[in-house]
């Protein structure tokens, strides 16, 4: 659950003194969105993303040589100009469920990773964010189905699906239990089987009271 | 009877000692036998011979398997391990020797196919192959049998353009491994959607990436779906054949949609196996100059399995 596990170790930096050319061209060479600025110990000076790059450059409507002017300017101007300072970080000790709430709160798409002593350790994008959780989740693990049984409430529901799991011996890698909070939709359990017979878990859970949840437009 | 051509069934009796631990592991031995019980009675009975397959050689399954796997697999059998990775892949100590052979069933077939133009091949064989992966077995798989035999065809006969259509109720995960970066070779599977359905693969969105942009077709079906919903979707199958040009068919042959079969929420009836059986004729027909061979994937109900292999391989005899 924490950061250090799902971050980019070492990311690529630059400079304060890197151009807009220059950065443009990491950006594009690494396929990257998001670049940190560190000063030569390592520290974090500040972060650039693709759309930073973008909008400092003129617009495409403007007159031809009107542009050509302006380009040449900002492609020799230091990201130091362009980049934004006072950025969120986060710890490597920070968990995932921080990540996610700063990503939507704040709106924006990476943040870097620093150590103590504040140096760049890592990056951390919503696409790492993704990429985590996937792993959490499970989703797309050959092999592997997800379940949805509608929960009645029963306080005792989970101990119950795990009991007849292991009656059935069925393995099993995820249960998650929502409902209540922000979630929408009807409260569910989700329970990630690894097992062909599906239609025997399905009967197994039904004979104990459960109800699979089966959207309507699947019936 | 003079014009009818037979129909060869490629199988061995030795397909019945791969051990799948008894109880009620549903890829049991008992399904050859219903098969091959319903096709003695039935009419198309004085039409069958039966060929014997040959065990597949080593280059043949590292053409898609890693010789990890092979090493693996075998020890395992051999030490007395009665399942591996998974308690779905039951194995006894012949199953590795058994594996091999089923994997060969399909070569036999191709040969037959490429000595006979036209012949009507059937593989009868156990384990199944589609859910195999390079590395491990999936899902009661452990050589991805269909695999193998498009390798070979490509090798031995230089049929390039290889396309798999498999109708078994659960997506080819490890077909789908084999050819999604590839040009030459396509993969098409009709399976229950992958949001209720073993392995959880086979997305409409999977469409093959690189050279193989365009090269998979996933059509998932919905819980529930029938004869009505499959004939829908055989015009996207027709085209995408079309465009793709084939050199030769391989049939993922399985039988587990059906409706009183608990391995799917399908419900598929044994005259839409038939129908399976007139369009696989008519795009072999059309496309590959005859060229199909069908090997079988699940199908797990005793009862229902030997009428469903029947009524497709009446489909593909069916007179005009």
């Amino acid at each position: 659950m924490f950061i250090r596990s799902h971050m980019t170790p070492s990311p690529i930096t630059v400079t304060p003194e890197t151009t807009v050319a220059e950065a443009i061209d990491v950006l594009q060479q690494y396929n990257i969105r998001h670049l940190l600025v560190v000063d030569g110990e390592g520290r974090l000076q500040g972060i650039l993303s693709d759309r930073d790059l973008r909008s400092a450059r003129p617009s495409t409507v403007a007159r031809s040589k009107e542009r050509e002017q302006v380009e040449a300017q900002i492609n020799s101007t230091p990201v130091s100009v362009l980049m934004t300072r006072d950025c969120l970080t986060l710890n490597p000790n920070a968990t995932l469920d921080d990540a996610l709430l700063l990503f939507q709160s704040r709106k924006i798409g990476a943040f870097p990773v620093l150590n103590e002593e504040d140096k760049v350790v890592g990056v951390f994008t919503t696409a790492d964010l993704m990429n985590a959780y996937r792993c959490l989740f499970g989703l797309g693990e050959k092999g592997s189905v997800l379940i949805s049984i509608e929960d009645s409430g029963d306080p005792q529901a989970m101990s119950k699906l795990v009991r007849v799991m292991e009656e059935k011996q069925v393995s099993f890698t995820r249960l998650v239990r929502t409902g209540g909070g922000i979630c929408k939709g009807k409260p569910m359990i989700f329970l990630r089987i690894n097992t062909y017979n599906v239609r025997s878990v399905h009967r197994a859970l039904e004979a104990e009271g459960f109800t699979i949840h089966v959207p309507e437009e699947f019936r | 009877m003079d014009n009818e051509p037979p129909i060869t069934i490629v199988t061995a009796p030795a397909f019945l000692r791969h051990d799948t631990g008894g109880s009620d592991h549903p890829e049991a031995p008992e399904r050859m036998l219903a098969i091959t019980d319903r096709l003695a009675e039935g009419h198309l009975a004085n039409r069958i011979r039966h060929l014997s397959p040959r065990p597949a050689m080593r280059s043949q399954l590292l053409a898609f398997h890693t010789e990890g796997w092979l090493f693996r697999f075998e020890e395992a059998v051999l030490s007395g391990r009665t399942y591996i990775d998974h308690p779905d892949n039951q194995v006894g100590y012949d199953s590795y020797e058994i594996a091999t052979l089923s994997a060969g069933a399909g070569l036999v077939g191709v040969d037959v196919v490429e000595h006979e133009p036209g012949a009507v091949v059937f593989c009868q064989t156990r384990p199944p192959g589609h859910h195999a992966e390079p590395n491990q077995p999936y899902g009661f798989c452990f050589f991805n049998n269909c695999v193998i035999a498009a390798r070979y065809w490509q090798r031995q006969y230089n049929r390039q353009r290889i396309c798999i259509f498999d109708f078994d109720a659960h997506h080819g995960n490890g077909i789908q491994t084999a050819f999604e970066e590839e040009a030459e070779t396509a993969y098409v599977s009709i399976h229950e959607h992958p949001s209720f359905s073993y392995p959880g693969t086979g997305w409409a969105e999977d469409r093959g990436w690189g050279a193989g942009k365009g090269t998979i077709l996933n059509l998932p079906l919905s819980p529930g779906a029938g004869e009505e919903q499959v004939l829908r979707v055989l015009p996207r199958i027709y085209k995408f054949i079309q465009q793709f040009q084939p050199d030769a068919l391989i049939i993922g042959a399985g039988f587990d949609a059906h409706r009183d079969d608990d391995m799917s929420g399908l419900a598929f009836t044994v005259d839409l196996y038939r129908q399976l059986g007139v369009f696989v004729r008519e795009i072999a027909r059309e496309f590959t100059g005859g060229r199909v061979v069908s090997i079988l994937e699940g199908g797990y109900n005793l009862q229902k399995l030997g009428s469903c292999v029947e009524a497709y391989l009446v489909g593909l005899v069916e007179m005009e």
